[in-house]
């Protein structure tokens, strides 16, 4: 599904939730929605989902997801970084919205089976009585056997063991090209392996708009760890950024290209007295300033 | 609007209601009022004209018309605000089912479960006093149910209104109580209160009563009766006899109804055109 936004604008009372956001998404593209908590990521699914109104042109498909919601919906699934607190049993959660969406209960069933869920021993427990895995594993096996042509996926492994999280990317591998997904995330494991595009927001603005490997090159972290003796060392270190923690090492974050400058530099400027070091690079993303680029 | 997603909803929703204690809570206050009329109504003389199960019944509806919009009200004012808050209207709006059917399948389903257990405790009732050798008054029955249907109809299209105008579900419940308060306190005798402290036009204390739902379901069901001042109170006294008892069953009927509709078509507008979430 194509998606078309052109200078949408949004408020909430005195609140400017988005303010002229303009982008495009091709059919069959992946997008990583990115941003810092209140930058405009969750109004702006909302948006796409036909929930909320917005000024300016939204389209998706063609459609304006606003006032032809329902058709828009027929072909979009989504899945929510909270689980709702849903009261109804799973089963009778499942079977509606297999009536509504004229989805085939084993296609569900087999999604689930993907996941370990058995979905006859949970179809009685209330929905949100299941741990918070279980609510996002049946979530999004609802949404990969709803056939959807627009996937809208709100941090979904955030929840996941390593398990299920690598059958997920299993599942999302085998889903056709012409499935077109917008991703909120802040994981490096979500965004590298299922985005080519990354959409940033800063404010209600779109910082940044391009490949996610540019975006991933500037935007990756790495965590150093340092052990080193003596007060001269702590006080190179404290001038590095460094800092100590309970137990007795040196801590600092600092982006991924940075990493080896600094590794090189500490060997050098503290030779004998490092007496160990880890470096690592973290799996979340830098959500920096960008450049607000004019919409 | 698709059947397919009416129905969806409808079926979510009453697996809601039933496993909630608030309808249970409905069933137990319809009976306890049904039950005491029945132990107590049926052994005591003739009161205000009306005997035996007549008097039971009529002593019933009475009492419901003040606790049926209370019901309605609870019933009905955290379906749309409590989905917001907690996810689920996100998450269900998310498939394709439309704003319209979900509000519609919410307010059938909450209309239902109050008005079919008040038609089984009045019938049961009734049965009850014709266990005793009386005669059942069907044509009264059918009139007083038809009067507690509409009335519910009003509430539960108010507390829809009030759950979709009003996000938060703590000023919902405030506003509510409101409502009901307002709608049980204003009937004639508070009326007559403001025409004589204010020197208020009767006119103006007239009509003030009679868009009150309250006050024109408890008319209409009275409408059977010999219209007395003292059982209709001045302001019911002065429309039946303006009005006529037809007119006054009519009125009694169809303005709750009215009332009802045009704040559910107002939630429903809201609801359409607004954010959902």
């Amino acid at each position: 599904m194509r998606i078309e936004v052109r200078d949408a604008h949004k408020h909430f009372g005195p609140v400017h939730a988005l303010g002229g956001v303009s982008f495009d998404v091709e059919p069959g593209r992946r997008v990583a929605l990115v941003g810092p908590n209140g930058s405009g990521k969750s109004t702006l699914n909302r948006i796409l989902m036909g929930l909320v109104a917005c000024d300016g042109r939204v389209r998706v498909d063609g459609r304006c997801p606003f006032g032809e919601r329902v058709a828009v919906a027929r072909r979009m699934a989504y899945v929510p970084q909270a689980a709702p607190q849903i009261g109804a049993p799973v089963g009778e959660m499942l079977g509606a919205i297999a009536r509504v969406r004229d989805l085939p209960h084993a296609r569900i069933e087999r999604t689930a089976r993907a996941f370990d869920l058995d979905l006859a021993s949970l179809a009685r427990r209330p929905f949100r009585s299941l741990s918070g895995g279980m609510k996002q594993k049946l979530l999004i096996a609802l949404a990969l056997a709803s056939d959807a042509s627009l996937l809208i996926l709100d941090e979904p492994t955030g929840s996941l063991d390593a398990r299920s999280r690598e059958r997920f990317f299993e599942l999302f591998e085998a889903l056709p090209d012409a499935t077109t997904l917008v991703l909120c995330s802040h994981r490096l494991d979500e965004i590298r392996p299922l985005v080519g595009q990354v959409l940033q927001l800063h404010e209600g603005r779109v910082a940044y708009d391009g490949p996610a490997d540019a975006f991933l090159a500037r935007s990756g972290l790495a965590a150093l760890d340092v052990w080193a003796d003596g007060a001269e060392a702590g006080a190179w270190l404290t001038q590095r950024g460094f800092r100590r923690g309970a137990s007795g090492a040196w801590h600092v974050t600092v982006e991924s290209a940075a990493k080896l400058p600094l590794l090189a530099d500490l060997s050098a400027a503290l030779g004998p007295r490092l007496r160990n070091l880890n470096a690592r690079d973290l799996e979340v993303i830098e959500l920096r300033d960008g450049d607000v680029r004019d919409a | 609007m698709r059947l397919a997603e009416f129905a969806a909803v409808a079926r979510l929703d009453l697996g809601e209601v039933l496993r909630s204690r608030w309808l249970l809570l409905c069933v137990l206050l319809y009976a306890l009022l049904g039950g005491v009329f029945v132990l107590v109504g049926l052994r005591e003389s003739s009161v205000l004209g009306f005997t035996g199960l007549g008097r039971v019944l009529f002593s019933l509806c009475h009492a419901l018309v003040l606790l049926l919009p209370l019901l309605a009200l609870l019933g009905t004012v955290q379906t749309v605000n409590r989905a917001r808050d907690d996810g689920s209207l996100e998450v269900y709006l998310s498939h394709p089912i439309g704003r319209g059917a979900f509000l519609a399948g919410v307010t059938g389903v909450r209309l239902a479960a109050l008005a079919l257990p008040l038609a089984g405790v009045m019938v049961a009732v009734a049965l009850a006093g014709s266990a005793g050798g009386q005669a059942i008054p069907w044509s009264f029955l059918g009139r007083s149910l038809a009067v507690c249907v509409a009335l519910l109809g009003a509430y539960v299209g108010v507390g829809v209104a009030t759950s979709v105008l009003v996000r938060n579900p703590a000023r919902a419940m405030t506003l509510v109580f409101l409502i009901w308060t307002v709608s049980v306190t204003l009937l004639d005798f508070a009326g007559i209160a403001l025409l004589l402290q204010w020197r208020v036009s009767p006119q103006a204390v007239f009509a003030l009563a009679a868009v009150n739902p309250v006050q024109t379901a408890r008319m209409a069901l009275l409408s059977s009766a010999e219209p007395t001042l003292a059982t209709l109170g001045p302001v019911g006294f002065y429309l039946a006899n303006r009005l006529g008892a037809n007119a006054l069953f009519a009125l009694g009927l169809a303005w709750p109804a009215l009332v009802g509709v045009a704040a559910w078509l107002a939630a429903w507008n809201a609801f359409r055109r607004g954010d959902a979430v």
